[in-house]
Formats: C-alpha cells, sequence, structure tokens
C-alpha cells in the first residue's frame, strides 16, 4: 500500500477511527492489528520475515536480561545479529554474490544458482531499529520488553516500517502503548506536516522523476550539460522523495499520537559534507554512530592504532587517524547498505575519503584562510561552503542514480569533459518530457521549500507562527494546500505516482 | 580532577568556554569525533575505560556530568 495511494488515506481514516473510539487500554492493539494488516497488502509471505526478525529479538532480549555472565550475552547477542543482519545480507546481496563469483567458477565447471528473492518492505529499517533495541540491552541502557505482541508493535509500525526513521526503543515504545485521547491540536499538525510531505513528493519529486530517468536511462544521447541538469534534478527528486516520504509518516503518527523523531534538518545549508551527513538521513547516521562508529573507534585495535599514530604524527593528525579510519568505514558501510552494487561501494568511498580527507587538513586549511584574511566565520565564507557542500554531493549522486559504477563515471566525464553549455535550450529542456507549466512549479515548489528552510535555519517556527493566526486562516491555508495538491499533483494525466525511493533500501 | 578534566577539554576547542557550557552534545558542541579523542584522552589520564555504553548525551553535557562518570568508573561502576 503506497504512502500515496487513495488506499492508504482510507486506510488512516479507518485506524484513527477505530484507534479514537475504542476504549483506551485497547489503542495499541489498534495499532498493532493496523500494521500488520499494511504490512500483509504487500506480501504475506515477506511478512514472514518481519515476524521471524520481531520473534528472534523478543526472545534474545528476554535471554539478555536473564543471564548473568558478560560472556553469555555476548554469544547470545552475536548469535540473533549475525542471524538477523545474515538474513538481510542474504536476500539483498545473495544474487550479486553469486553472480560475480560464478564469473571465477566458471572455468571450474561450477555454478551458484541465482534465486528471485523479493526483498521484504523496508526490511534494513526494522532490522536496524531491532538491533539497536538489542545491543541497548546488551549495555544495559533499559529492560528487555516482556509482552510479544508490544515488542511486535515497536518493530512494525505501520506508519515508519517502510522507511523510517529508525527509532530507538525507549524513545518510541512507551508512546506506542500509552493511552491517547483524540488531540485537535496534534492532529492539526499531523494533517499539515503530511500535506507538506505530500507537496514535496507528488509536486516536485514525482516531476523531476520524469526528466532523471529519460536523461539518464539514456546518457550516452546527451551532452554533459544536460546530464548536469538530470543530476541536479535527481537531487531534488531523491530529497522531495525521502524528506516528503518521512513527513507523510510522521504526520501520520502524530494524528495518532506519536512523536517520531526529525529525519532531516535542512541538509541543503550543510557547511561541509560531514555536515551534510549529520543533517540527512538523521535516524540512520545516530544509528552508525551509536551502534558502529563508537564500538569500533573505542575498540582495542583502534586503541592501539591510535598510539602507533600518536607517536608517529604529532599533534592533530597523529589523534585523528583512526577516527578518521572508522568514520570511512562507516561511510563504506552506508554505502553498501544502499545495495548490492559497486556504484554504491564507491560512493560510500568516495564519502568516506572526502570526509576523512577534510579533518585531516583541517588545521592547515584554518591557517591559509588566516593568511589570506578569510573570516572563516563570515557570510562570505559561509556561502562558499555551502556551495562548496552542495557541489559535493551533486557529484556524489551521478554514483547513486547512474545503473551501474561505469556509467556514473561515463557521466562524469561527459559533464567535466563534454559539457557542451549550447545545447541547453528551451526546447532542449522540453524535450526531457516535462512542459513549461511543469518546470515552473518544479521551480516555484523548490523556492518555497528553500524558504520554508530559511526560515527554519533562522529559527522561526513556521507551525508556531500559522498558530497565531485565526482558525479561518489556519484552515484556509491547509484547504489551499490541499487545492495545490488536487490541481498540480500527479492526477493530472500521464503522470503516475512512483513508488518511494528508499522503501526499496 | 576538574582542573585536568577542561584542560583536556580546551585542547579540543580552545574557543568555547567549557565550564560554562550545559549543553555540550545536545548543541553539538562536540561532535563524534571530539567525543572520540576526549575519550581517549579521559581512559589514559584517569587510568578508566569508558565504553560504547558510556556515550550517552547525558554523561558528557556537562563538565560535571563527564566528572561523574570518571568517579563512577574508578569506584568501579
Amino acid at each position: 500500500m503506497s504512502l500515496t495511494s487513495p488506499l492508504f488515506f482510507l486506510f488512516l481514516v479507518f485506524t484513527l477511527l477505530i484507534y479514537f473510539t475504542l476504549p483506551r487500554r485497547y489503542q495499541w492493539f489498534v495499532l498493532l492489528a493496523a500494521s500488520y494488516l499494511f504490512y500483509a497488502t504487500g506480501g504475506i509471505k515477506l511478512t514472514f520475515c518481519l515476524l521471524l526478525t520481531t520473534i528472534t529479538t523478543f526472545f534474545a532480549g528476554l535471554l539478555l536480561t536473564r543471564l548473568e555472565k558478560k560472556n553469555h550475552k555476548k554469544l547470545v547477542l552475536a548469535l540473533v545479529l549475525l542471524f538477523n543482519f545474515g538474513l538481510l545480507a542474504f536476500l539483498k546481496y545473495y544474487n550479486f554474490a553469486a553472480a560475480g563469483l560464478n564469473i571465477f567458477l566458471a572455468n571450474a565447471g561450477y555454478t551458484l544458482p541465482t534465486f528471485s528473492l523479493l526483498l521484504p518492505l523496508g526490511i534494513s529499517f526494522y532490522t536496524f531499529q531491532s538491533a539497536g533495541y538489542l545491543i541497548d540491552l546488551y549495555r544495559g541502557k533499559y529492560r528487555a520488553e516482556t509482552n510479544l505482541a508490544k515488542f511486535a508493535l515497536f518493530v512494525s509500525f505501520f506508519p515508519q516500517v517502510i522507511q523510517g526513521p529508525i527509532s530507538r526503543f525507549d524513545q518510541l515504545a512507551p508512546q506506542l502503548t500509552a493511552p491517547h485521547d483524540l488531540d485537535y491540536d496534534r492532529l492539526k499538525y499531523g494533517i499539515q506536516l503530511m500535506l507538506w510531505g505530500y507537496f514535496k513528493k507528488i509536486i516536485i519529486a514525482d516531476r523531476a522523476v520524469v526528466v532523471v530517468n529519460k536523461v539518464i536511462d539514456n546518457f550516452a544521447a546527451y551532452p554533459g550539460s544536460l546530464i548536469a541538469i538530470a543530476v541536479f534534478f535527481y537531487c531534488l527528486q531523491i530529497y522531495c522523495d525521502f524528506s516528503g516520504g518521512i513527513d507523510i509518516v510522521r504526520g501520520a503518527a502524530q494524528m495518532l499520537g506519536i512523536n517520531l523523531r526529525e529525519n532531516f534538518r535542512r541538509p541543503y545549508f550543510a557547511t561541509s559534507l560531514a555536515d551534510f551527513w549529520r543533517r540527512w538521513h538523521l535516524s540512520l547516521g545516530d544509528w552508525m554512530r551509536d551502534y558502529l562508529f563508537f564500538p569500533l573507534s573505542l575498540s582495542k585495535p583502534f586503541y592501539k592504532l591510535g598510539k602507533k599514530t600518536r607517536k608517529l604524527f604529532k599533534g592533530k593528525l597523529g589523534k585523528i587517524i583512526p577516527t578518521s579510519l572508522a568514520s570511512f568505514i562507516v561511510f563504506f558501510t552506508i554505502g553498501i547498505w544502499h545495495g548490492a552494487n559497486l556504484k554504491y561501494i564507491a560512493f560510500g568511498i568516495y564519502n568516506g575519503l572526502i570526509i576523512s580527507f577534510s579533518i585531516v587538513i583541517e588545521p592547515y586549511w584554518n591557517r591559509l584562510l588566516q593568511k589570506l584574511g578569510i573570516n572563516p566565520e563570515g557570510r562570505f565564507w559561509l556561502v562558499v561552503q555551502v556551495l562548496n557542500t552542495n557541489l559535493l554531493v551533486f557529484c556524489g549522486r551521478y554514483f547513486t542514480r547512474a545503473a551501474s559504477l561505469g556509467a556514473a563515471l561515463q557521466m562524469l566525464k561527459k559533464t567535466f569533459f563534454s559539457f557542451q553549455p549550447n545545447a541547453v535550450s528551451v526546447q532542449a529542456l522540453l524535450n526531457l518530457g516535462l512542459t513549461k507549466t511543469d518546470y515552473l512549479i518544479v521551480l516555484l515548489g523548490s523556492l518555497v521549500i528553500l524558504g520554508v528552510g530559511f526560515a527554519q535555519e533562522k529559527g522561526k517556527a513556521i507551525r508556531k507562527t500559522l498558530e497565531q493566526k485565526n482558525w479561518a486562516v489556519q484552515w484556509s491555508l491547509l484547504m489551499a494546500m490541499l487545492l495545490v495538491l488536487v490541481f498540480f499533483g500527479i492526477y493530472r494525466q500521464g503522470f503516475i505516482a512512483s513508488e518511494f525511493i528508499y522503501q526499496q533500501f | 580532577m576538574e582542573a585536568k578534566v577542561l584542560s583536556i577539554l580546551a585542547e579540543l576547542n580552545s574557543d568555547v568556554d567549557f565550564s560554562a557550557e550545559t549543553n555540550l552534545i545536545d548543541d553539538d558542541i562536540l561532535d563524534s569525533f571530539d567525543i572520540i579523542t576526549l575519550v581517549g584522552e579521559l581512559n589514559d589520564t584517569f587510568e578508566i575505560e569508558i565504553g560504547p555504553q558510556h556515550l550517552l548525551p547525558e554523561n558528557f553535557n556537562t563538565v560535571a556530568a563527564i566528572i561523574n562518570l570518571i568517579k563512577k568508573l574508578q569506584a568501579g561502576g
């Protein structure tokens, strides 16, 4: 059931009706039933994988709380994490690995079979969420959930199960099982947030995708300049698609009285690539920090490496080499997590290298700025940094969108070495599948997002400002937003609501 | 102990008055790289073992919280 489908709308209204009319002690049960119904519409068989992760994690959690010896706890944790990440890896990477191995095995006369494996919806998201719960239990952060049904709800909560945000047990679970009264303000906030999400998704992302697919799927036929335009549209698309989807998810949860964490903090205002990743997909970044980066950096091998590098290099450089290496491993992992394809590995390496390198050169860079008389805190340098970061992100997007690593490199080559700026004309743009009105809508829509982002960046709370207007203004604005969606959204001729990009991960 | 902790923090970033800050983590004054460097120094200086399970915002938001954590670990907890 797609979040943009009328069916989802009906499903949400129906769930809200039952949720707020039944006695409050049954509310969490309604959420559980709704979550499994929602998930099962994506395929009954795939629900089995969700159940498997839920059950193994739940019982491992109970065991962790009961076991006394640290070694035993470690073993349980390792086995269950291995099983669940193994399942994820098998479903995600088996065919890729088998195809790769078959090239070598062919000489020896063997071939590994490949299967048509369907990836369960949101498997990465609920696997990460469950693993976080288990690691926290191992670290003694809280006690295990003793009710299987309540735990199942934590893993499967319907708005967030398909594309996050990846939540923490101690923040989400108590909210899911607590009784909630119908709250007019929360309902209104929820609707506003959902409409904002739909605005991003069906007004902008679903238009931008037309240009992106047209050019990138047949990039050989286009000059570098048009490829660059298509990748720029892809940057718009992926932000509006993912953050819009998260707004819809958070809005739906808010209507039910549940606050999900933020996943984006205006990444296009980032001042460095590291800053970008602190603003983009926050819940994955935080997960990687707490469960991969920290343990890795504090592990014995990294500690020993740190001692050696501090001896070899005096000053900051010696201290940050092991941390940079850990961060590089994190980015490599995030790259692989995106999918079984060399282009994602390259994407991880690209980000990891730039970030590690910038940390190493930072002290020298600051000295250079001082010599040039540039104030690193000044507005001029801020703008340069933001533009530079966007350029780096833009180049990185070549890897994630191209069909393969080879295609990404060729597209980059064309952009840099055969740009052909004269090829950009009104007619050339109109040949990419969008009309003049479409381009205008994308432009205006993006400006609205940029304007709202700028105001938020300055610390203005848009919804609080709205709050101070009278109810007629507030509801008129909502209605206007709804009308915009109906008139300029996907329901026009020729447009098909596309699936959200991140739910495939 | 406070003086030692403050001098380690000052080495990380000399522009911040760490004794006055109450939200070192939540306000992003210390990022994850700083935390790792800080933990390395604290472990060496006070002969303790701060592990990933201790890396919670509430343990690092203020100098007092950091000192509390050190004392707790020195006492064997």
